[in-house]
C-alpha cells in the first residue's frame, strides 16, 4: 500500500511538473538565456552548464523539500493565505525577497563579471602586454611559465571555476525561488507523510520540468558575435536590477506594511 | 559601378546647397504633379467616408490631411528629397497624436490613467508596442498579457487583433520604416531634434554608437523574458516613455507612483533632453525594444539604403546624419546599412556624391535608384496616409472642436 502511494505521488508530481514546466521555463528564463548566452558557442559546453545548472536546481529543490516537509502545514496555510498565517506569510515575503536580491547579485558577478575578466585575461592582447611586463619584472618567472604555459592554465582553471560555480549559484537560486508551480509542488509535499516521499515528490516534479529546459540547449548553435554575447550581459545587468528592486520592494514592503 | 545614363540622379548644380533656400528643382512641376496624382486620389479615397458622414470639423480634419499628405508627396518628388518632408509628416504626426488621443480619454473616461475596472473588463487600447511580448506567453501558456480584448467591442475597437493585423500588413510593406513613416510616438523626439541649433554630445554618441545601438535588443530580450515569466506586460507598466503623453495606470500606491517617476524621467530624458542634445532620435535608437523587433523584418523587406563604394568619398555625412546610429564606417565601407536602418532616407538626402541611394534587394546597386525611391514611396505614403493620415484628421478635428469658430 505505501509503495502505491509513493509510486502514485511520484506519477502525479511527474505529471504536475510536465504540466507547469512552461511556467518553470518563463521563470528560470530570465535567467538561463543571457547566462547560456554569454558562454561559447557548442552543445557541448552548453550541455555541461545545464547540467550543473539543473543539477544545482535539483539540490535547491531537495533543500526546499526537505524544509516545507519539516514546517509541515503552518507553511501550507501561509502560501494559502488561510487566517492566522500572517507571521508565516511576512517570513515568505522575506525569503523571496532575499532569493531575489541574491540572484541579482549573483546575475551581475556571474553573467557579467567573471566571464568579463576571463576574457580579459583571455585576450591575446592583454595577453601579450602581461608576458612583456613579466619578461621585464620577473625574467625567471616569465622564462619557467612559458615553458609550462602555467599562466595559461592558471586563466583556464580560473574560467572552468568561474563558469561552474556561476552556473551552481544560479541554479540553486533559482532552485529555490518561489514560482507558483514550485508552490503547489510545496503544497502537495508538505502534506505527504514521510521526508522519503516529499524528496521523491521533488524528484519526479524536478524530472518533469526538467524536461522543457531542453530547448535551452539550441542556444549553443546561436552565433557567438561580440555584440551577441554584449546583448546578453546588458540582459543581465537589467534582469539584476528587475530581481533587485523587486527583491528589495518585497523587503521594504513587508517591513514597514506588514 | 558607374551609374546609367538612364539614372536620374541629382544634378551638382541642383543639388541642395548648405544653408537650404527653398526647394531645389528635380523635376518638373508637370512630372511632379503626375506622379503624386496617385497618391492625391489615394488620399481622397481614404477621408471620402469623413466627408459622407461626420460634422464639419471632421471634414475640415480630412480635408486639411488630405492636401497636407498630397503637398507633402508632391515636394518630395520635385525636390528629390525624403527625409525633410517625410519628418515635417512625422514630426506633426507625433505632436498631434497626444492631443487627439488623450482628448478621447477624457471625453470618454474624464481621466487620462486606466481605471482597473477598464483593464478587467479588457477595454485597453492596444498598443503595437506591447506585440513582442505577448509572443511567448500566447505560444507557451496561450495567454495575452495584456489587458484587451482580442476581437473589436463597441467600446474598444482597437481590439488586439485588428492592431495586429495592421502591424502586420503595414510591417510586410515597410520593414523597420514602420518607425519612420508609422510609429506615433517616434515624431515627438524627432521634432526635439530637429529644432536644436547643433549637435552636443556628437563625440560620445560616435564612439559609443556600437554599445548603444545594441541596447534596444537587450531591453527587447530582457521585456520578452520577464514578461513571459510574470505574465505581465513589462514595458507598459515599467518602460514606456510614451505613457507620460498617453495613458497610464492610476498612481494609488508607492509602486504606481515609482512606475509613474520612470516614465516621466524616460520621457523627459529620451525623448526631449536628449534629441535636443544629440540632434539623434535617442528613444529609438537606444530604448525602443519594438525598434529592435522591427529590424528583423527589414531582412525580409525588398527595400533598403545601399551605398555606391565609386562614389562614396567617405565623408562620413551619412554617418553624422543619420538620427538612429544606424551606419558605422564598416557598414558604409561594405555599401550596406546596419539591420536598425530605418529607410528614413537622412543618409540619401545628406550625401553630396549621390553614394547613397535607395535600392531594390535582387537589382544592381545604383542603377535606377529613383526608381527604387519612387516603388518605396508609393507604398509607405499610401500606408502612412492610411495610418497616421486617419489619426491626424482625428487630432485636427479635436481641435476644431475646442477652436471657437462656431
Amino acid at each position: 500500500m505505501a509503495v502505491f502511494s509513493l509510486s502514485a505521488s511520484a506519477g502525479e508530481a511527474l505529471v504536475l511538473g510536465l504540466a507547469t514546466g512552461p511556467v518553470c521555463l518563463a521563470t528560470c528564463g530570465p535567467v538561463v538565456v543571457p547566462w547560456m548566452m554569454v558562454q561559447p558557442r557548442g552543445v557541448r559546453g552548453h550541455s555541461r552548464q545545464l547540467g550543473l545548472f539543473l543539477a544545482a536546481r535539483l539540490a535547491g529543490y531537495m533543500v526546499f523539500a526537505t524544509a516545507v516537509w519539516l514546517a509541515g502545514s503552518s507553511i501550507q496555510r501561509a502560501w494559502v493565505g488561510q487566517a492566522g498565517a500572517g507571521r508565516a506569510g511576512i517570513g515568505q515575503s522575506w525569503l523571496m525577497g532575499g532569493i531575489e536580491v541574491l540572484l541579482a547579485a549573483a546575475l551581475v558577478v556571474y553573467a557579467v563579471g567573471w566571464p568579463h575578466r576571463r576574457c580579459a585575461a583571455a585576450n591575446p592582447a592583454y595577453a601579450q602586454a602581461s608576458a612583456r611586463h613579466e619578461a621585464r619584472d620577473r625574467p625567471a618567472y616569465a622564462q619557467a611559465s612559458a615553458r609550462l604555459g602555467t599562466t595559461d592554465k592558471l586563466v583556464r582553471i580560473g574560467e572552468a571555476r568561474s563558469l561552474r560555480s556561476g552556473a551552481l549559484a544560479l541554479g540553486f537560486l533559482t532552485g529555490i525561488n518561489l514560482c507558483p508551480p514550485f508552490l503547489v509542488a510545496g503544497v502537495r509535499a508538505a502534506e505527504l507523510e514521510h521526508l522519503s516521499a516529499a524528496l521523491v515528490f521533488f524528484v519526479c516534479f524536478f524530472v518533469g520540468t526538467a524536461v522543457w529546459f531542453l530547448p535551452f540547449l539550441s542556444m549553443g548553435f546561436v552565433q557567438r558575435t561580440p555584440a551577441v554575447v554584449t546583448v546578453a550581459r546588458m540582459v543581465a545587468v537589467l534582469l539584476a536590477c528587475w530581481y533587485g528592486f523587486s527583491g528589495v520592494y518585497l523587503l521594504i514592503e513587508r517591513t514597514f506594511y506588514g | 559601378m558607374a551609374s546609367s545614363s538612364s539614372t536620374l540622379s541629382r544634378p551638382a548644380a541642383l543639388r541642395r546647397p548648405k544653408a537650404f533656400r527653398g526647394p531645389t528643382a528635380f523635376r518638373s512641376v508637370g512630372r511632379s504633379i503626375l506622379l503624386t496624382l496617385p497618391i492625391a486620389l489615394w488620399s481622397l479615397l481614404m477621408f471620402t467616408p469623413a466627408f459622407q458622414r461626420a460634422g464639419r470639423d471632421e471634414h475640415i480634419g480630412a480635408g486639411v490631411v488630405i492636401v497636407f499628405m498630397t503637398a507633402l508627396f508632391f515636394l518630395m518628388m520635385r525636390t528629390g528629397e525624403t527625409y525633410r518632408w517625410r519628418r515635417i509628416f512625422f514630426v506633426a504626426l507625433g505632436f498631434l497624436f497626444p492631443v487627439g488621443f488623450i482628448a478621447a480619454l477624457v471625453a470618454q473616461r474624464g481621466t487620462m490613467s486606466i481605471p482597473i475596472s477598464r483593464m478587467v473588463s479588457g477595454d485597453t487600447p492596444f498598443c503595437f508596442m506591447v506585440t513582442p511580448s505577448i509572443i511567448l506567453p500566447a505560444a507557451f501558456a496561450k495567454t495575452i498579457v495584456f489587458p484587451g480584448s482580442i476581437l473589436p467591442t463597441a467600446s474598444n475597437p482597437h481590439s488586439i487583433a485588428i492592431m495586429i493585423g495592421i502591424w502586420f500588413a503595414m510591417t510586410l510593406v515597410l520593414g523597420k520604416a514602420w518607425c519612420s513613416y508609422a510609429c506615433f510616438f517616434g515624431g515627438i523626439e524627432e521634432g526635439f531634434a530637429a529644432v536644436a541649433k547643433r549637435r552636443r554630445l556628437h563625440r560620445f554618441v560616435t564612439r559609443y554608437s556600437h554599445i548603444l545601438r545594441l541596447i534596444p535588443w537587450a531591453i527587447l530580450v530582457f521585456v520578452v523574458l520577464v514578461s513571459a515569466a510574470i505574465f505581465e506586460p513589462v514595458y507598459c507598466m515599467w518602460l514606456c516613455p510614451f505613457k507620460a503623453v498617453t495613458e497610464f495606470p492610476a498612481v494609488r500606491n508607492v509602486e504606481t507612483a515609482i512606475q509613474m517617476g520612470i516614465f516621466v524621467a524616460l520621457f523627459v530624458g529620451l525623448v526631449v533632453v536628449l534629441p535636443y542634445l544629440t540632434k539623434k532620435r535617442t528613444q529609438c535608437g537606444f530604448f525602443c525594444p519594438f525598434g529592435a523587433f522591427q529590424s528583423i523584418f527589414n531582412k525580409i523587406n525588398l527595400f533598403e539604403i545601399r551605398f555606391d563604394r565609386e562614389k562614396c568619398v567617405d565623408c562620413t555625412l551619412c554617418q553624422t546624419s543619420c538620427p538612429t546610429v544606424a551606419l558605422s564606417k564598416e557598414s558604409i565601407a561594405e555599401g550596406k546599412t546596419l539591420l536598425n536602418c530605418m529607410k528614413c532616407g537622412a543618409c540619401v538626402d545628406a550625401c553630396k556624391k549621390d553614394a547613397a541611394v535607395w535600392h531594390l534587394k535582387g537589382t544592381p546597386v545604383a542603377v535606377k535608384p529613383e526608381r527604387a525611391r519612387l516603388l518605396f514611396l508609393y507604398g509607405a505614403w499610401a500606408l502612412a496616409t492610411m495610418f497616421g493620415g486617419s489619426i491626424l484628421a482625428n487630432s485636427v478635428a479635436t481641435m476644431m472642436h475646442w477652436l471657437p469658430l462656431k
